[in-house]
């Protein structure tokens, strides 16, 4: 790829839609840059909110891509999928690859979003739950729910949500089992629970309250001629279901920051130009807690369209901009007049 | 579903490259597939080189390699690197994961995979180490993936693992283990890329046996079939395997091999034995038949039956003795002193390799003369699978024995006759003695210099090769594509013609009317034919592997018409879309002119 010599380089870590956005937006403003994108990911940038439609039969990869291959190619963006990076070396400048390759930038943006959280007790049963966080992992649950079958969702954030609404739509049978993570990540008060739990059942969903079970005991096979999976509760009530699937909110991917000179509580911290704690190193997506004025405290935003506004700000900010981050979206969760549930992260575009 | 998948592993020497790819195909002929495929090697026994085996897996018979692969394996990212780009768009890239050493920035496979491409990284080492406690095995391991993603018969690639190490037990318990651990690892694997294999097509008729092969075991297998009794060579790359192969089967059958000291007294040993009646060879490469120039010459003016089989490599001398090229086609033909007609044929895939051996030998018998078959690198280390008859499709036994002869008449070894063949009698037949010297001779073999004889000798020496033209079940020349006038006729020989091939079939598709004819018999040259070919061609296009455009040279010696040259000599064989490229360039300047 022609990149003038002596060009600064930018490396994205993630290809998430902070990391894509960021991208893109560096490009723009910077076309002389390098620009490489570093990912965990086996395929290229697509938008996770689609991946529900692989319940709806859609299970061809290059259907999913935000862009195609050649947009990477045209637009001079290098990306380097399934590198992990092992670890950040702030004061060198330095990325290790866990394959012991060594990448040097000039900027960073960490925008490694976070991963499915499963609650300690739960984390003994990781081989036989389904998770539902990538593209692979989307086609795999939906290979082993038969057509009408059955899925135990655990927890249920607006995640596994949004799968259920796809999931009742397409006639299969949805049982949440639900707890402390069902809207994740909205704040909901225990007044208004009950009324939005009461909108998931007229939705068609099936739902358990953890709690009033005594919490799950275990997670196991089915027996022969049973279904797939049963989820034992502690006062010996049980469920079958084709797959149980973990829904408990994401927790920040931010291990491979740790020694690198940046200041880490659950996310990593920015301020609110979304610079971290070490020059040339900026944060954007899930991966990062921005200091909020308003609440005088590091907080996350969440949903789609912050998380790609973060990328586009981070971007702009990296190519010399020193703009605040002002929330994309609304983070209110509501029940339309229709009686459902009617959430900002479920307005994708 | 027609499967068309091309697969190259990529690594250094030691890795076990070729043996993955020597089972890799014996596997999938042994299921069915139709396979060719060819191996790059380099220069150094064993070291640091590249190694890259190549083979496009197909139900239709395919002609030659597509330039990109559907699958690469890199067993070695610094010798792998450089091909990441002969992968297609949605093909899989399957390489080692880890790294034991520190790798500098872009030293490691996924740096290059294109945004298109879809990488596979497996921990090829520690996979070979926990199931064989080596990572010797990293190949078989990396077959196991193959086959487990692929969704292909374990069943068939252990029955070739088997056969490749059946005298190393050792070999073959580690080998089951890898191949297994493999296995495992691609059921874990999710298969993004889209390549896959449909059910095998056989079409193989009763009795035939089908085989993966080489051009040179090919040309030992037309030899042995056509009853070769002695063969007498000195190793040159790229033409040795033809005699070690020759070496093992040979005292089997009866016969005898015999390493010389060098290229000049093999020659010199084979047309003693041809003297002798014996169907004799040797085989060797451009340097070689160099040095055997004076030798082919005694050959011809002793009229004594012999086969040369010479592989081309890159030259002149030393050259590039592990790269392909057609440059020895003016050598073949015409290099030699005084006026030494010799029959050349160069068979253009490894079935006609098979072939050109045996008819060789029926030529230099019937014809009384020496024959050349003429191959190249990439032909004798090419693989393809080849359907055998039940019965060699050869004659034992061309030799025009002398008759009875008249009381107190001499025999004449030379005798002017109509089609210009005298009866041969080989030391040990009655009444058949003579002598054969290098001198110009008279129809008894005196030596003479007269005008007369020297005259009529040249002409009986150049007009009973005519008679190859028309040599019964053999192929001289052949045309394929659209029939009666077309826009671009393409003509080529010897290995590349497959390429020629696919590129004429693909331009076809695409509209252009195109036609090809391979040339096989080179001297004599089948004029007539090719005459009438070019007359239906607006434009002639003449692809070959040699700067100079050797075969274009001889063909408008022999046919007086302008062609389109298309000459590479990267050591490679030419790409089909170089040549559909100029195919195209040509059928738009004619319809241009057309309109025009
Ligand atoms: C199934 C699903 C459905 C969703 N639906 C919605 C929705 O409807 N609405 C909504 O608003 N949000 C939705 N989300 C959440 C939304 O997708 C996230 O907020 C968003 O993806 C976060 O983007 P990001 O770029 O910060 O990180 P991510 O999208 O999580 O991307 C992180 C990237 O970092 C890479 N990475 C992580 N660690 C490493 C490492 N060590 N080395 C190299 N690379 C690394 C990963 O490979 C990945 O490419 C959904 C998420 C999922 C999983």
């Amino acid at each position: 790829m022609a990149t003038a010599k002596n060009a600064r380089h930018h490396v994205v870590i993630g290809s998430g839609v902070a990391g894509s956005q960021a991208a893109e937006t560096l490009r723009e403003r910077e076309p002389d840059a390098r620009v490489t994108i570093l990912t965990l990911s086996s395929l290229l940038f697509y938008n996770r909110y689609d991946l529900p439609k692989v319940f709806r039969g859609h299970r061809d990869w290059r259907e999913f891509l935000a862009y195609p291959a050649e947009y990477y190619k045209d637009h001079r963006i290098e990306v380097r999928r399934c590198s992990r990076v092992a670890g950040v070396d702030g004061s060198r400048r330095a990325i290790a690859l866990e394959h012991k390759e060594e990448i040097r930038f000039d900027t960073l943006l960490v925008a490694s979003g976070g991963r499915g959280y499963i609650p300690e007790e739960l984390t003994e049963y990781r081989p036989l739950m389904h998770p539902f966080s990538s593209y692979t992992e989307a086609v795999t649950a939906a290979g082993v729910v038969p057509e009408r079958g059955h899925v135990i969702m655990l927890g249920g954030d607006m995640i596994g949500l949004d799968l259920a609404r796809t999931l009742v739509d397409t006639r299969h049978r949805v049982t949440l089992v639900a707890g402390q993570q069902t809207f994740w990540p909205h704040e909901v008060s225990e007044d208004e629970r009950p009324g939005l739990i009461a909108a998931l059942e007229k939705m068609g969903v099936e739902v358990v309250e953890a709690a009033d079970a005594g919490g799950i005991a275990s997670i196991e096979k089915g027996a022969r001629g049973l279904s797939a999976r049963r989820v034992l509760f502690r006062d010996g009530t049980e469920l079958y279901g084709d797959a149980v699937m973990p829904f408990f909110g994401l927790s920040p991917s931010v291990e491979f920051m740790l020694g690198s000179g940046v200041d880490i509580e659950r996310g990593l911290l920015v301020n609110p130009a979304l610079r971290t704690t070490s020059e040339g190193i900026y944060a954007a997506g899930d991966v990062c807690q921005i200091w909020s004025d308003a609440d005088k405290r590091y907080r996350f935003f969440y949903g789609w369209k912050n998380v790609r506004a973060m990328g586009d700000l981070a971007a702009r900010n990296i190519a010399g901009g020193a703009e605040p981050w002002v929330p994309a979206q609304d983070e209110k969760l509501h029940i339309g007049a229709d009686g459902k549930i009617q959430s900002p992260f479920w307005e994708y575009e | 579903m027609a499967t068309d998948i091309q697969i190259s592993i990529v690594g250094s020497a030691g890795d076990g490259t070729i043996a993955a790819g020597e089972i890799l195909r014996n596997a999938l002929a042994g299921m069915g597939y139709k396979v060719i495929s060819f191996d790059v090697y380099p220069p150094e026994i064993r070291g640091f080189g590249k190694c890259i085996a190549r083979m496009r897996i197909t139900t239709e018979q395919a002609y030659s390699l597509k330039h990109k692969s559907d699958v690469m394996v890199s067993l070695d990212d610094s010798h792998a690197i450089p091909h990441a780009n002969e992968v297609r768009d949605c093909g899989a890239v399957i390489y080692e994961q880890g790294s034991i050493v520190r790798l500098p920035e872009g030293g490691h496979m996924s740096a290059h995979v294109g945004p298109g491409q879809l990488p596979y990284p497996l921990p090829i080492r520690e996979l070979s180490e926990k199931s064989t406690g080596a990572n010797r095995s990293r190949n078989i391991v990396v077959l196991g993936f193959i086959a487990g993603l692929f969704n292909l018969p374990a069943e068939g690639f252990r029955k070739a693992i088997g056969k490749k190490f059946r005298n190393k037990a050792a070999a073959a318990e580690a080998s089951e283990a890898a191949f297994k651990a493999g296995l495992d690892y691609a059921a874990k694997t999710f298969k993004l890329d889209d390549v896959s294999f449909g059910p095998p097509v056989s079409s193989v008729v009763a009795g035939a046996t089908v085989e993966m092969i080489n051009g040179n075991a090919a040309i030992a297998r037309g030899a042995l079939d056509a009853g070769i009794d002695t063969f007498f060579g000195y190793p040159i790359t790229p033409a040795t395997s033809i005699m070690e192969r020759l070496a093992n089967e040979m005292p089997k059958r009866g016969g005898r091999l015999l390493q010389t000291e060098d290229e000049i007294s093999a020659i010199s040993a084979v047309v003693g034995a041809g003297f002798t009646g014996a169907r004799a060879a040797t085989s060797t490469s451009g340097p070689g038949l160099s040095l055997m120039a004076e030798m082919l010459g005694m050959g011809v003016i002793g009229e004594v039956p012999g086969v040369v089989f010479v592989s081309q490599r890159g030259g002149p001398s030393t050259g590039m003795p592990t790269k392909t090229e057609q440059s020895d086609l003016h050598m073949a033909v015409y290099g030699g002193h005084g006026d030494a007609p010799r029959i050349v044929i160069a068979p253009t895939n490894v079935d006609g390799c098979y072939r050109c051996a045996g008819k060789a030998f029926e030529m230099a018998e019937a014809y009384q003369t020496p024959v050349i078959v003429l191959i190249d690198l990439y032909l004798s280390n090419r693989y393809e699978t080849v359907v055998f008859p039940a019965r060699p499709p050869f004659e034992a036994d061309l030799n025009r024995k002398p008759g009875k002869q008249a009381a107190g008449a001499q025999y004449k070894r030379y005798a002017l006759t109509e089609d210009h063949v005298s009866p041969r009698a080989v030391p040990g037949d009655k009444g058949g003695m003579h002598v054969v010297t290098g001198l110009e001779h008279n129809e008894l073999g005196r030596p003479n210099d007269s005008a007369e004889l020297h005259t009529a000798m040249s002409r009986k020496r150049h007009e009973k090769l005519k008679r190859a033209l028309k040599h019964p079940d053999f192929t001289q020349f052949k045309r394929f594509g659209d029939e009666g006038p077309v826009d671009v006729g393409v003509i080529s020989w010897g290995s590349n013609f497959g390429e020629c091939l696919e590129a004429m079939l693909k331009v076809r598709a695409e509209g252009i009317r195109c036609a090809a004819m391979k040339v096989v018999m080179l001297s004599p040259f089948p004029t007539e034919a090719v005459a009438a070919f070019m007359a239906d061609c607006q434009e002639v296009l003449v692809p070959e592997l040699n700067y100079q455009g050797q075969f274009a040279n001889l063909l408008q010696a022999h046919v007086a018409r302008p062609v389109t040259r298309l000459n590479r000599v990267s050591g490679e064989p030419m790409k089909v879309e170089e040549i559909i490229e100029e195919i195209r360039r040509l059928a738009g300047s004619k319809a241009a002119q057309k309109a025009a």
